[in-house]
Parts: structure tokens; sequence; C-alpha cells
């Protein structure tokens, strides 16, 4: 089968089924191991057909959760659904899932081939699929090497390659990215896309913020197995303050500039020591030209003037930083999935700058 | 759903290294056993009641060799068993297993018998070699071979075939349960052999009877037809409640248990 072909079938299957429903929600999904609770009550939801991404820290409860998802863990406590099927019965969804768990893991003395073959034959997939999903993923030419001496880009490469084998509606990938040179990584974010254009939910977990930022339409944050925010990433971009970036000619002008701007009544500060020339001025950019104006008009000259967007990594630490760390989402899923001003708001007042 | 997962098995036991490596030990085993069994035998009777040239030369002579190899046989067995079920856990790969089926008693059971099956074939070529040597063995020592082709010859050999292969088995479930029960191949291997075979022996050694209760002297005293600790029939039943009830538990485990390999 050709790459192409492997692909029509979950973009039927989508559009068949792309209604108002949701490819994941869970209500109070809790799990503890012993005394430690590595996921407190996460209400999650992942809309259909959208890039979601999953971020937190390093034991945050990402890789249990999605374990959860697989069914490879039991919730203490809680409910969920995926693609529309009970969690406890994961044998029903299962067959439309593909997954990449905490990193690409194979028989090292078997060929990248045999190694999908493995898992094919256990689904009743045929060989020309295998073929199909190494072609997409770019190892049609390596897939009869040994695991063992594939590079950690064409392992994870394997690993997705796997994860395509049943033609998934729903592609959890965790940590696809860990390890990849920029290259690669350019090159895994180019796949999911196309994933995702061809019909797939994505939830993708990953470090990389930036990376996130940049393919995600969705997002998930948690902490110590807490959901701190979820909803669109613009949304949460856009609720951060818009910033305006100034640089003056000398010090002196910046100090000036500065006791200007604050004189408006609005909020802004020196970047770095004594001697910068940098000012950070709380405002959007409609406000440029009066800022201008106004050093102008004082006998300042600016060197530069741009707005800053704010970038998800800044989002992250902000949220992440915050002692209230409750949940910013109502317990609507609806409102929870993003486009509910209650999401965002809570956002903006809690996390948004001072 | 148990055929694929059989199937699945299948894909990685074929593997090159794996198949030489266990089919070259376990065959040598059995020509080690043959070979040491037919050089060792006696020109007369002593007071221990050793093999002689003379039993060498009835009808069950040519399984001789071949019974004395069901500790070793089981060892070898035992060991690439728990690797084959414990690896999936030291490497991680359990986990993509279960995403691509679900249902893990079809996945163990799937994965249990092409293990099985792996080490009966195997144990059927070391018995064609094995068979080889005998009666290499037997022109060296000038023991005649008319009966060992008779047919009560080769139905004793089909004897202590099936015999040899249902012992083979028996340390192959219980290497399965070791490596899903202690979830690393190499623990399972290091602690199961450490406990069948030198903390086996001291026991039997120092209780008398024991060995009609210890699995390895049990699956030995099948392998032999039955041994002065324990008749073949009692080993037979009492081994296999062993492993019914062991069977029960490690499914039960598997099934139940958390994977977070």
């Amino acid at each position: 089968m050709h790459a192409a072909a492997l692909a029509t079938e979950p973009v039927t299957r989508a559009i068949r089924q792309r209604t108002d429903y949701y490819a994941v929600v869970t209500r109070g999904l809790t799990k503890r191991f012993g005394k430690r609770l590595a996921v407190d009550g996460l209400d999650l939801v992942i809309p259909a057909g959208s890039i979601s991404g999953f971020v937190g820290q390093n034991g945050a409860g990402k890789t249990t959760t999605i374990r959860m998802l697989l069914g490879l863990i039991r919730p203490t406590a809680g409910r969920g659904t995926v693609l529309g099927h009970p969690l406890g019965r994961s044998r029903a969804y299962l067959p439309r899932v593909g997954a990449l768990i905490e990193g690409p893991t194979f028989y090292p003395a078997l060929s990248g081939r045999e190694n999908m073959i493995v898992l094919a034959r256990l689904s009743g997939i045929e060989n020309r699929r295998v073929d199909a999903a190494l072609e997409r993923v770019g190892l049609g030419a390596r897939g009869l090497d040994p695991f063992r001496t594939y590079s950690l880009g064409m392992r994870q490469r394997l690993g997705i390659a796997a994860a395509l084998l049943p033609g998934p509606e729903l592609l959890v990938l965790d940590e696809p990215t860990n390890g990849l040179d920029p290259q690669g990584i350019a090159e895994i974010r180019a796949m999911l896309r196309s994933f995702a254009d061809e019909g797939m939910t994505v939830f993708v977990s990953s470090h990389l913020l930036s990376e996130i930022q940049q393919i995600c339409e969705h997002l998930v944050v948690i902490e110590t197995g807490r959901l701190l925010f979820q909803g669109g990433v613009e949304e949460l971009l856009a609720a951060r303050a818009p910033e305006l970036i100034v640089r003056t000619e000398n010090p002196n002008h910046a100090k000036r500039l500065l006791q200007l701007v604050t004189g408006t009544g609005r909020s802004a500060r020196i970047v770095g020591d004594n001697q910068s020339t940098i000012l950070e001025v709380l405002a959007d950019c409609s406000w440029a030209g009066d800022l201008n104006r106004l050093a102008m008009e004082n006998g300042i000259t600016l060197v530069h003037l741009a707005e800053r967007r704010s970038t998800l990594e800044e989002a992250f630490f902000e949220i992440t930083r915050s002692s209230a760390k409750q949940a910013i989402q109502g317990s609507d899923p609806a409102c929870a999935a993003g486009g509910s001003d209650g999401g965002t708001k809570a956002w903006s007042e809690k996390a948004g700058r001072p | 759903m148990i055929w694929r997962s059989f199937e699945s098995e299948w894909v990685k036991l074929r593997r090159r290294r794996l198949w030489y490596g266990s089919y070259i030990a376990i065959t040598g085993v059995v020509l080690l056993t043959t070979i040491v069994t037919i050089a060792g035998a006696l020109h007369h009777a002593d007071d221990r009641g050793d093999l002689t040239l003379a039993q060498l030369a009835h009808a069950t002579g040519l399984s001789q060799g071949l019974m004395q190899s069901g500790v070793l046989l089981g060892a070898v067995s035992f060991s690439i068993a728990a690797f084959q079920f414990g690896g999936e856990f030291s490497h991680g790969t359990l986990r993509n297993l279960l995403v691509r089926q679900p249902r893990r008693s079809v996945l163990m059971t799937g994965k249990c018998l092409a293990v099985l099956t792996f080490l009966v074939g195997a144990v059927l070529v070391a018995t064609m070699v094995g068979l080889c040597a005998a009666f290499a063995m037997a022109h060296l020592r000038s023991v005649p071979t008319g009966a060992w082709t008779s047919g009560v010859g080769m139905g004793d050999l089909g004897i202590v075939l099936g015999d040899l292969a249902i012992s083979t088995c028996g340390f192959a479930i219980i290497g399965m349960i070791a490596g899903v029960l202690l979830r690393s191949s190499v623990i399972a291997i290091a602690a199961g052999l450490a406990v069948l075979l030198p903390v086996e022996t001291i026991i039997t050694d120092a209780v008398p009877g024991a060995a009609r209760w210890l699995p390895a002297q049990l699956l030995e005293a099948i392998a032999q037809g039955g041994s002065t600790g324990a008749s073949f029939r009692a080993a037979l039943i009492t081994m296999s409640a062993y492993l019914a009830g062991a069977v029960v538990i490690a499914m039960f485990v598997f099934v139940r248990r958390d994977v977070t390999a």
C-alpha cells in the first residue's frame, strides 16, 4: 500500500465522525502510587481533529495520564472516554489509537521492519501497511537494518511509524522529539502537521514548549498531577498583557522615558542594569505611535520599537510558578476545551502580569 | 486472537541469533549427556547400579542418554522462557504490545504457546542429533544396536521423548511465570536457576522425601519416567497442580498489574 493510501483511512473515518465530539474526555481522573498522588482529579478534554499539546514539568503526571488513557494503568478514581468508549474498555478504542509512549522501545536485535511486524501481527495488520508506515516516516530504505543500529532520530521515527500502523484516529505521542537535533525536530513537526491535516487527532506531550507553540492549537498544562490550564494556545498567549520593547540611544534617555511612560499611568520597567537602554512597556501595538510621539516630543530618540509577542515558555513558567495551582476551567467540558471566556479570563486574572 | 499473539511472538523467536543460540545450547546438552552416558557405561555391573554396556544393548538403550538430559535441558528452557517474558518488561516493549493487544490474557497465552512450540522443536532437533551421536558412540564402544531400532526400542524412544518434552515445557512455564512476576529477565533467570538447581538439590539431600514436592525434582522425575524420589504418575499430577496454580496467579497478576515499565 502506498503511503498516501495509508493516510486515507483515518481521513474517511474522521470526516464521518467529525461531529461535536471530543477524542478524549476525563472526569476526576486520579492515580495514586502508594502515598504518592501522580494524577489528581484531572478533567481533560481533547477536541477531535486538533493537535493538542500536553505540557508539564518532569514528574507532572503526563506519562501516567497517557498510560491511563491507553489502558496500561488503572485509574485509582475518575472516569473518562476515549473515542467515545469508556476508559475501562480500552480494547474497544485501542484499535483506532496509535501511541508512542515514553520513547521508542523495540527489540534491539530485530530490524525496524521486523519490530513493526511483531506489532502488526498482534492487530492482524498486513505487512503492506508496515511498509507504507515505514515509507511515511522516511525509514523505507533502512527498514531492514537492526534497530540497535538506528540513530535516536530514526528510533523516534520508527516509534511514530508503529503508532501509525492501525491507521489511527487518535495519535498519542509522548515526547516524540526527545533527544532530536533541530533538523529532526523540524521533520517531526512537519509530520505531525500532516497527520492533523489528514484528520487525525494528535495528542503530543513535549518539553519543547517552542515546538508545542508552533504546532499545537490546543494545550493542556499540568503540574503535580493537577490541571493548570487547558484551552487554545492563542487564547493562553493572548491572555498575557502585550508588551512594547523600546531601545533608546543612551541609558539616560531610557530613564527619562520610563518616567514619562509611568506618568501616563502605564506600567514600564528598564530591562537589565543601570546602564541599560531597553524598556519594557505594558501596552499593545496600538499605543506604539503615542509612545514614539511622546519620546520625540521630549527629545528622546528611539532606535528600536517593536511589539513583543509572548512565548508559550513564558506563559508556562508563569502558570507553573503561580502559587494558586487550582484548575482554571469550568466544569463544562465544552468550556474547558477552549472558546470559553471563563477559562481565559481566569488565566489572565491569575497568571497575567500585574 | 491467540493465534495473532502466537504469530507475533514467532517473529521474535525466528531471529537468527536466538534460534541458533537456543537450538545449539539444547542440542549441546543432549549431545553431552548422550556421549557421557554411553562413554561412561561399565563393562560389568557394580554395586551402585550404574549403566552397563549390556544394559545399553537393550531396546531401551537408545534413550538412556536422552533421559539424563532432563535437568540441564530444563535449565536452558527455563532461561529462554524467562528471557522472552522478563525481557518485555526490561526492554519496555510490553507497553507497545499491550497497546496493540489489550487483552492481556490473550497476549500471554499466545506468547506462551509460541515459546513452548519453539522449545519442543528444539528438543526434537536435539533428539535427532543425540540419536546420531548415540549410534556413533555405540559403534565406538562396540554396543550392538539391533534392539534399538526394534518396535520396542522405537516405542520407548517415543515415550522418553514425550516425557522430555513435558519436562521441558514444565521448566519453560516456570521460567515464563518467573519473568512475569519478577519483571526482569536477569533477575528471573538468576533467581530461578539458583532455586531450581542448587537450592533444591541441597533441600533434597537434607530433607528426606522432599523430591516428591520440589518442582525441579518432579520435572526431572517426569523426564526420566519416574525416579527414586517420585513416581512418574505422582510427579506428573503434583507438577500439573503446581503449574496450574502458578499460571492462574501469574495470569491474574499480569492482567491486573499496572504496566509502568
